[in-house]
């Protein structure tokens, strides 16, 4: 028969390690502790994998996009296209070298009547800032600064003919088929 | 190796090595293919300068915009503006498709190419901003879509070839 004296406490499992607290240590039969340790090895492992590759991308520099304007195609170096151009009589080229050395004559008076309008804008606007300090300091501080609504400034060139009068465009899509380059 | 490399070598007469001249040259730094990535933007002061700004100018003819770009280059030049770079946008291709009268099919009307130049200048002075505008305007010729904005970062990283690789890498790291 079995007796128990009476100072002696009774143990629940033997899972219990000390006699007074409750179970603390966990029944131990899996192993999960190394398992997490494992884990967060190969978590660091893999991230310092990833910067090393980062790194090594990073390290080489940027490229520019190639463009294909500067590109001749090779269409054009194959063979030696020649033109043929037919002979000009010497009345001809005496007419054509007129009519360039008017052509020059008339561009030079144009240039140099831009380059005088444009000498004449500034001096005028240069005068008139002089007036405007003379008047008031506060004014021409204020015309000094500089304009925060000018930019972006966006402009279509000038159109050949002006818009057709009720013209109904046929129905239609743009597709974007430029070639996209990767690195 | 100087002295060696020249064909008449007679090292024991005192004439020799006597046609070295690049020891008198300059010395040429090897150049290293590197595009530095940004300019400083200009925005202080009372009498106020704009910053970077970028002339666009977009059309679907090419010798027109080139020669466009040229005579905006050639103009800043003249005016004393200073022109930090003039380059090329790659060139957008399109192809226009239009819809049939009778049908549903698309048909293949044109291939279109657009093009891009940019002149970027900087220290442009308030009181001749409107002034240049003026002029470049009133040449403007006719298709070339002109814009004129500040240069941003993004416009710079437009011209760089993208890299997936990378963006994934990095869209995995975070």
């Amino acid at each position: 028969s079995s007796w128990l004296p009476q100072g002696f406490p009774l143990r629940g499992s033997h899972w219990q390690s000390s006699l007074l607290e409750l179970r603390t240590s966990l029944p131990v039969r899996a192993q999960p502790k190394k398992k997490k340790k494992v884990d967060v090895r190969k978590e660091q492992a893999q991230k310092d994998r990833l910067k090393k590759k980062i790194k090594k991308l990073e390290k080489a520099a940027p490229e520019l996009i190639p463009i294909e304007d500067f590109i001749t195609p090779p269409q054009y170096l194959d063979s030696n296209r020649v033109r043929s151009l037919p002979a000009l009589s010497p009345e001809e080229t005496e007419r054509r070298v007129l009519l360039l050395k008017r052509w020059c004559l008339f561009k030079q008076k144009q240039d140099e009547a831009e380059k005088k309008a444009i000498q004449t804008l500034v001096e005028s606007q240069q005068e008139a800032l002089k007036e405007l300090r003379l008047e008031s300091e506060e004014l021409y501080q204020a015309a000094i600064r500089r304009d925060e609504g000018l930019f972006p400034f966006e402009r279509d060139g000038p159109k050949h003919t002006p818009p057709l009068p009720g013209y109904d465009p046929p129905e239609g899509k743009c597709v974007d088929i430029t070639k996209v380059y990767t690195q | 190796d100087a002295l060696l490399s020249c064909h008449r070598s007679y090292r024991s007469r005192p004439t020799h090595g006597i046609g070295r001249y690049k020891y008198l040259l300059p010395k040429e730094t090897p150049k290293k293919k590197k595009d530095r990535v940004q300019m400083k933007e200009i925005n202080t002061g009372t009498e106020y300068e704009y910053g970077d700004i970028n002339i666009q100018m977009t059309s679907y003819d090419l010798c027109l915009v080139e020669h466009f770009a040229q005579y905006v280059h050639r103009l800043c030049n003249r005016l004393s503006v200073r022109v930090n770079e003039s380059y090329a946008m790659p060139t957008r291709t399109n192809e226009v498709l239009f819809l049939e009268e009778r049908g549903s099919k698309m048909q293949l009307d044109a291939v279109l190419t657009t093009h891009q130049r940019i002149v970027q200048i900087s220290g442009l002075s308030s009181t001749f901003a409107p002034i240049l505008l003026e002029i470049i305007q009133s040449n403007q010729p006719e298709g070339v879509h002109l814009l004129m904005k500040e240069h941003t970062e993004a416009d710079f990283k437009s011209r760089l070839k993208s890299r997936p690789e990378l963006e994934e890498l990095l869209a995995q790291m975070t």
